[in-house]
């Protein structure tokens, strides 16, 4: 059996390492024929990431940086998929069961993150101020004592290394997870869902550690000086926020076709609604920690982090992650109606997509242009691009497998989920 | 639904796959109703009075070194000049850490539908309004002038004093006593169908009286528990940040300074996960022992202990998380005094109380990876008491360790506790253990009419398959006062 769903050629593995099954799909979980919903983002992203390398012959430190959001944004993404499907699998989850194949997609986007991540390795001397050799040379003028003595973890073969360790341990179990889910499909076998709770709690603990320190070496790095401890739970608390609305986002769309008709109902969308509100405020609780403990420490090396984000028109974008993260999601989706309401829901999960890469663009920028706050074109082409492209590719997988897993024991569950 | 006729096949393996039953046994709503309500209306058991003389011994100690500190003042306890803060503010988070699991319990796991939070929600309850009256007695005590002991609130006064608002041990006085508040009456509305039909069952007149007066009228009737659902919707809605925010607010009184060590902004979550944490070990330690007294195995299963056991090893694991990245960042930080902090607390003089947090909360969990242990009661019940020694070193290790070896050199000192900082610790188990025996002889240990919605015969279509088309409602709507 696994020989035959194994897809045969390395750039379709890349896509969808499984052969297609939809044809095993029963009729009401057909993903359908069109093929819109894949190749417009693809192309809008393929066209958007040309203009952004004309962007990096202009201006590359700008274009890097502007790279590494848009891919630290798609990163969260798949990272909190990951997060949503082990979870799933080990609270033995019904009400999901319809949407899990959505976030199951979303998270085979690793490995199509690991080729876009080239950029990055190639704009590291820009990126990554603790990189410049200089810095570690007593006798230059540069030479850096705190840096100097980070640079047993600071170091580019080091951080090479780690960052292959991490994408080995998420592309591994996305795939166990992600083909033991298909496999399922086809064959029905009555032990996958014990696998799949094995192999997802050998996975939390792996994700948990790879995420933090990942966060740590993408985002944190990037101002090597700075340290904060919760960051990593920073990260976690945005990634799954985000996941739970582009899970709604794309039902809905999938919904505006022929797909998930009767299957993904109100109901679902009220529990993912429940979510986005429920980490909208996680998050919320996270950063405020953050920035309060901080504050009131009132250590040097410590604020300078936030002095950045407070002054030369940063404290715009700081006050709007306030307003805009926090304020307007919880009074929109803390009311029943809100969340059970399709147009609210859809509006609200492209509201979360933009705040997460505000979010990170907050966190990232301010290090590339202190002393200018703005949002440079090449920060949106090079998000949209990178995001439509994985957003593509997210869509092509669905089409190619039932809509949700089929042989799932709870599947029965899952559609007559009610909330009452 | 067009899909729903593929279901059938699909029922099969939901019973292959799906959990035990939560209530074990094949027991009536009848038989929870007598076997619940029996404990409190049967004759005091002779064991029951023997662990309440000695729990009370335990109080008995816990009032005289309180009476003894309070006539010589704080200089009884082992303080000294870099350790301000002693074994009163370890008790102190140590208990308020106990008390977070009954909430969590009650309304975190009610908002995610675990139904087999019934069994043990009550019990968790009480264990958590009790370890927080323990928890409060410590700063009650530490304030050195016990008769200004009310200045801790902002009461207006002629002198125009009031507290210091910047100060997060303010911040605590509130928390925690909204915590206590939204706790006490959270548990005290679950319990009200179940107080009447303790007063639909009483003989006596004052029992009736008294149980009548507590159960508000409660006749059952649907307007009541419509009302009572939606309140409890809302109780538990409204209790689930208070969960997070109090165990975040008392890491406040560390995070907030600038002690190496104490000043890290991961302590609130982190804290949050060690009160989960070191309060699962405790129901735990107690519903071990009670549902084998109580006869209440049925109710309080092995599936049931087993959760909690899942519980306790993935916010053990978490804890340990944050232990390790609390080391790497100190490190990571560049800054020597944090570099040292933490160094010394895995190598100084205080190694072996680091050590013993690290292997009872990091490593002694790890344990609940194979199923035979998560499911063996003598196991479960060491562990349980290991994490709480593990969860007080904690506590122990972030005050002592941060405070012995500050900025001055000179000043560093040794702590170590006098015989009253100990006696004073023995006897808060002695209040916490007297106030849940009484819980246990005087009110419902479980929630009853909870348990009995859970049953598969409370669903409403439950009976349409037997075909006897009569029970179409929902049978916990009039068991809880008919029987």
């Amino acid at each position: 059996m696994s020989s035959k769903l194994r897809s045969s050629s390395p750039l379709t593995w890349l896509i969808d390492p499984f052969s297609p099954t939809e044809e095993s799909a029963r009729s009401d979980f057909r993903p359908g024929r069109g093929s819109l919903l894949w190749i417009v983002p693809t192309m809008i992203g393929i066209a958007l990431l040309a203009v952004s390398a004309v962007g990096w012959s202009i201006d590359p430190g700008q274009f890097y940086f502007s790279y590494l959001v848009g891919w630290a944004f798609c990163l969260s993404i798949a990272v909190g998929a990951l997060f949503f499907v082990l979870i799933q699998h080990l609270t033995k989850a019904r009400w999901s069961v319809v949407v899990r194949r959505i976030s199951e997609s979303l998270m085979w986007t690793f490995p199509l993150l690991l080729v876009l991540s080239i950029p990055i390795i190639l704009g590291m001397h820009d990126l990554f101020h603790w990189t410049h050799e200089n810095l570690y040379d007593p006798a230059d003028s540069h030479y850096d004592p705190i840096l100097a003595g980070k640079r047993s973890y600071l170091n580019t073969p080091f951080f090479l290394v780690r960052m292959a360790v991490y994408f080995i341990v998420w592309c591994t179990l996305a795939y166990r997870l992600y083909s033991l889910s298909v496999r399922e499909d086809l064959t029905g076998a009555v032990d996958i869902k014990a696998k799949q709770r094995k192999v997802s709690a050998i996975g939390l603990p792996l994700v948990a550690v790879t995420t933090a320190f990942g966060s740590y070496d993408f985002l944190m790095s990037v101002d090597p000086h700075w340290f904060s401890t919760i960051f990593g739970v920073y990260f976690f608390a945005a990634s799954f926020w985000t996941v739970h609305a582009l899970i709604a986002l794309i039902a809905i769309l999938l919904q505006r076709g022929v797909g998930l008709q009767k299957i993904v109902t109100a109901e679902h969308y009220q529990d993912l609604g429940k979510m986005m509100f429920g980490f909208t405020v996680f998050w919320a609780y996270i950063a405020f920690s953050q920035y309060m403990l901080i504050w009131y420490g009132n250590l040097p090396e410590e604020t300078i982090w936030y002095r950045h984000r407070l002054e030369h028109g940063w404290e715009m974008h700081s006050a709007a992650l306030l307003i805009a993260h926090f304020i307007i999601p919880f009074w929109v989706l803390v009311s029943r109606g809100a969340k059970r309401k399709k147009a609210i829901l859809a509006f609200m999960a492209i509201w979360f997509l933009v705040m997460n890469w505000f979010d990170i663009h907050w966190i990232v920028m301010p290090v590339h242009a202190a002393d200018h706050a703005a949002v440079h074109w090449l920060s949106l082409s090079c998000w949209l691009g990178l995001f439509g492209v994985v957003f593509g590719s997210v869509m092509y997988r669905l089409r190619r497998h039932s809509l949700v897993p089929q042989n799932d024991p709870y599947l029965s569950s899952s559609l007559a989920f009610t909330n009452s | 639904m067009s899909t729903t006729n593929t279901g059938d096949a699909r029922e099969l393996a939901v019973d292959f796959h799906g959990d035990e039953p939560l209530i074990s046994g094949d027991m009536s709503f009848h038989d929870i109703t007598e076997l619940v309500s029996g404990h409190t209306e049967k004759r005091t058991p002779l064991g029951w009075l023997a662990a309440f003389a000695v729990a009370n011994i335990g109080l008995l100690i816990l009032v005289t070194s309180i009476a003894y500190l309070f006539w010589n003042g704080t200089g009884v306890w082992g303080l000294n000049n870099p350790v301000g803060w002693g074994f009163a503010i370890v008790n102190f988070v140590f208990w308020v850490g106990i008390g977070h699991a009954g909430t969590l319990i009650s309304a975190i796991l009610f908002l995610f539908r675990q139904q087999w939070r019934t069994a043990i929600n009550r019990s968790a309850e009480a264990m958590t309004i009790f370890a927080v009256i323990c928890a409060l007695v410590f700063p009650g005590i530490h304030v050195g002038r016990v008769w200004a002991a009310y200045w801790m609130l902002p009461i207006p006064n002629q002198m125009e004093m009031w507290p210091q608002f910047k100060s997060p041990l303010l911040w605590d006085v509130f928390a925690v006593s909204v915590y206590f508040t939204v706790s006490l009456v959270f548990w005290y509305v679950g319990m009200i169908p179940d107080l009447a039909t303790l007063r639909d069952r009483a003989t006596k007149g004052l029992r009736q009286k008294v149980l009548g007066f507590f159960s508000m009228g409660w006749t059952g009737a649907n307007r009541h528990w419509r009302n009572y659902e939606k309140a409890y919707l809302l109780l538990a809605a409204l209790a689930t940040p208070l969960v997070l925010s109090v165990h975040s607010v008392v890491s406040f009184d560390f995070a907030v300074s600038v002690v190496p060590g104490w000043h890290t902004t991961i302590f609130p979550p982190y804290f949050v996960a060690g009160a989960i944490f070191s309060g699962f070990a405790m129901v735990v330690t107690l519903l071990v022992i009670a549902r084998r007294i109580y006869k209440i195995e049925n109710i309080i299963t092995i599936g049931h202990l087993e959760k909690m056991n899942i519980i306790i090893l993935l916010t053990g694991t978490m804890v340990g998380f944050a232990y390790i990245t609390e080391f790497f960042m100190a490190w990571y930080s560049g800054v020597e005094y944090e570099q040292y902090a933490f160094l010394n607390r895995a190598t100084g003089p205080y190694a072996w109380a680091y050590w013993t947090m690290m292997s009872c909360n990091l490593l002694f969990p790890q344990f609940f990876w194979i199923k035979k242990l998560r499911r063996s009661i003598p196991f479960m019940f060491v562990a349980s008491i290991i994490v709480n020694i593990g969860m007080w070193f904690e506590r122990f290790v972030i005050t002592v360790t941060s405070l012995h070896r500050d900025y001055l050199p000179s000043s560093w000192d040794y702590y170590s506790p006098t015989i009253i900082d100990v006696l004073t610790l023995i006897g808060s188990f002695g209040l916490f253990f007297t106030l849940f025996l009484l819980f246990l002889r005087f009110l419902p240990m479980v929630a009853m009419a909870e348990i009995k919605a859970v049953k598969p015969e409370a669903d409403p279509h439950f009976y349409d398959h037997s075909g006897d088309g009569q029970a179409s409602g929902t049978p916990s709507l009039t068991s809880s006062h008919s029987e």
